[in-house]
């Protein structure tokens, strides 16, 4: 069984190419049942977000799956293979473990350590399990790369640290104030930079928004663009502002509104309680020499750019240890994925010494006339010691790691007890027992 | 035992510390264990103390310095818990360390003079203990508060703006701490005055409890310090940053009383 992935991405394809393969215009759901008709891959996963489109798959045949899936791509999005064939990438087994990690880590992600990647791989693996797509490998792939993406998160600064200047601002107002739902905004100035800023602060939590602008119709404007705020006229700045604790400043000013001397007045009024300001005009609305006040925090919009450099830069400095991260976590899956090696002479010396042990026994309860009670005790006897005899070698077959070994143990045991063709019959669920150690567990007793 | 919990207040250090620096989530949890397992053989060593002399031992200044340790690590704890924060945990445990070397090197349990056989002493003792470690950790909430106020408004959000909770949250723990130990530092000195009056002991050490004392002295100038920080200082507009040096100041005097006061200089509580 061979782990398949194939895919595109930001770094691999145009927008409008992402555009139309994008599988959340019509539900992964769909997809997922079309893949499910073509059945040329046995598990099949499909991940897509804005910035990339994946396909995961286990099969037997590597040629067949991707043939098979290439088409797929094309005939369902209604493109030539042609013209995506350039754009796509393709892995196989632990190349594709490994680029699913860091994918969930948040290391292919067009912002390094963005959060969002994790949910929605999270989702994609939800919805393959809920249309039962997903079986055994791609499970436990998946819930591997939840840990990887987990551990970066708590482990690492990979995401820490805000990468946008809108981000920025509100991650500094949170230091300053903690919650932001009782804080006041003030914005200065009814301007489309100064609309964005406000309608941002208020899906970041911080409801109460004050719009002070020289145009009262202006301001009422903004203010139901924003969804809700209050507008107070121009002459009452003052007022608004020592009632306020977040100002964006965001007029058209040829020169600073906010000088210093008129803020140090209206600091004297706030009784020391601070006063966030963000000036995002350009020419300044606010003088620079305010920020030495003291309770005044007053960043602009090239500060604010500042920290999201210095905080890219961090990130970057954090990639080191994201990567050991995946390779630690990676190495755990190879293992996992090695020890399933062995399962199908697992299974075939299991069935093997179940088909002598139900044959003697049938032969047994025939002749003899044995009562229920007795029955039942032959049976659990019989199969118990099975068991016991069974255990040590199972656990065995299932440590070794090389696949030389693997192969050379299976055809000892095959020519010692015989095995043979019984191998192609092995049962799912059997399968599946061996391979999450319920056969183990129920073995010890 | 005293080097076993001492060895596990270092140990607790070290990993709050390390947690500091790296911010793994285990290590935070193994450095709150540690100090809980520091703290309950504290506690046992202080049980012990009490068992083999008869009586709570903080009466003389190195057994005091020994139990306020112990109700710092404990208020340590329980602010911890209640704000699920351990940023400050590596400040006040350089403290906690720092302070239990002395008790640890000469643990110095002293008979109790028979002056102190007093309900009153022991409300007096443990009040003004638990009121000195409030203060210690308002002081380092105070730190704090400075060290990340200067990042922001530096503009260079670096090591503390990742590690520290804002400036508001800091504000507000400070603000309690101080309270608390306000309210404490009052029963603490009111008791103890009420004490010493009713006392009617020739011991010398009694009739030198007076306000000259440098000990009391610079208790009554504490007291003014936090009463002005809990209670004027916001309403001056004296927020934030000024009333975290305020915390750093009042507990500089503390400490100053606590430890060099009460080895060299007074002559009324060297017991």
């Amino acid at each position: 069984m061979r782990i398949y992935l194939i895919g595109l991405s930001h770094q691999t394809a145009p927008v409008e190419l992402r555009e139309r393969l994008d599988f959340q215009a019509r539900g992964v759901d769909a997809a997922l049942q079309t893949l499910g008709k073509r059945a040329a891959a046995r598990e099949v996963v499909v991940l897509s977000t804005c910035n990339r489109a994946e396909l995961y798959a286990t099969c037997e045949d590597l040629d067949t799956a991707r043939r098979d899936l290439h088409a797929f791509l094309s005939e369902y999005h209604d493109v030539t293979e042609q013209a995506v064939a350039p754009h796509l990438y393709e892995r196989t087994d632990l190349d594709a473990a490994r680029h699913l990690f860091r994918v969930a880590a948040g290391l292919d992600s067009l912002v390094v350590g963005e959060p969002q990647i994790l949910g929605q791989v999270k989702d994609a693996h939800s919805a393959a399990s809920a249309a039962q797509s997903s079986g055994a490998i791609l499970n436990r792939l998946f819930h591997a790369s939840f840990a990887v993406g987990k551990r970066v998160r708590t482990e690492t600064g990979l995401g820490a640290g805000a990468v946008s200047v809108s981000f920025a601002a509100v991650s500094l107002a949170r230091k300053i104030f903690g919650d932001l739902s009782e804080r006041a905004v003030v914005v200065v100035g009814a301007g489309e930079m100064g609309k964005l800023t406000a309608r941002h602060m208020k899906s970041q939590g911080a409801p109460h928004i004050t719009i002070v602008s020289r145009s009262m119709a202006h301001a009422a404007r903004t203010a139901e663009a924003i969804g809700g705020a209050s507008v107070a006229p121009w002459d009452d700045l003052d007022a608004s502002l020592a009632a306020g604790d977040i100002v964006i400043a965001a007029t058209g000013a040829a020169s600073p509104i906010l000088t210093k001397a008129r803020l140090e007045a209206i600091m004297r009024t706030r009784r020391g309680r601070p006063l966030f300001i963000i000036d995002i005009a350009m020419p300044r609305d606010v003088e620079a020499a305010a920020g030495e006040l003291e309770q005044v925090f007053l960043y602009n919009i090239d500060d604010l750019q500042s920290t999201v450099r210095e905080n890219m830069a961090r990130r970057a400095s954090e990639v080191a240890r994201a990567e050991s991260i995946v390779a630690e976590e990676l190495e755990k899956f190879a293992a996992w994925l090695r020890s399933r090696g062995a399962v199908p002479t697992i299974v075939a010396l299991r069935q093997h010494f179940e088909a002598i042990r139900r044959a003697e026994l049938d032969r047994l309860l025939k002749q003899s006339s044995l009562t229920a009670e007795a029955q039942e005790r032959v049976e659990d006897i019989t199969r118990l010691f099975m068991e016991k005899l069974l255990l040590t070698p199972t656990e065995q077959l299932k440590l070794l790691g090389d696949q030389e070994i693997v192969g050379a143990y299976s055809e000892a045991l095959t020519r010692l007890f015989g095995l043979g063709s019984s191998h192609a019959a092995e049962s799912d669920a059997h399968r599946s027992r061996v391979i999450d150690g319920t056969f183990n567990r129920n073995t010890r007793r | 035992m005293r080097f076993v919990a001492f060895a596990l207040y270092v140990a607790a250090f070290g990993a709050y510390v390390w947690h500091f620096a790296r911010r793994e989530a285990a290590v935070g949890r193994a450095a709150t264990t540690l100090l809980v397992a520091a703290a309950f053989a504290h506690t046992f060593l202080i049980g012990m103390q009490t068992m083999e002399i008869g009586h709570v031992p903080f009466a003389g200044p190195t057994s005091a310095i020994s139990t306020f340790v112990w109700m710092l690590a404990l208020a340590y704890l329980y602010a911890e818990m209640a704000t699920e924060e351990r940023a400050m945990g590596a400040f006040i445990l350089l403290l906690i360390v720092a302070l239990q070397t002395i008790p640890t090197i000469s643990p110095g349990i002293e008979d109790r003079a028979e002056v102190l056989e007093s309900p009153l002493f022991g409300i007096h003792v443990s009040s003004l203990l638990f009121a000195y470690a409030s203060f210690a950790l308002a002081c380092m909430i105070g730190i704090t508060y400075v060290l990340l106020f200067k990042e922001i408004k530096a503009k260079h959000l670096g090591f503390f703006y990742a590690r520290l909770p804002s400036l508001q949250v800091l504000d507000t723990m400070n603000q309690r701490a101080i309270v608390i130990g306000w309210v404490f530092l009052t029963i603490g000195l009111v008791v103890g005055a009420v004490w010493a009056n009713q006392t009617a002991s020739t011991d010398p050490r009694v009739q030198a409890m007076q306000l000259q004392d440098p000990k009391i002295f610079l208790a009554v100038v504490c007291w003014a310090v936090y009463s002005f920080e809990a209670f004027a200082a916001r309403r001056i507009g004296w927020g934030g940053r000024r009333t975290a040096y305020l915390s750093a100041i009042g507990f500089a005097i503390v400490l100053l009383n606590f430890v060099p006061i009460s080895y060299f200089l007074t002559r009324s509580h060297n017991f």
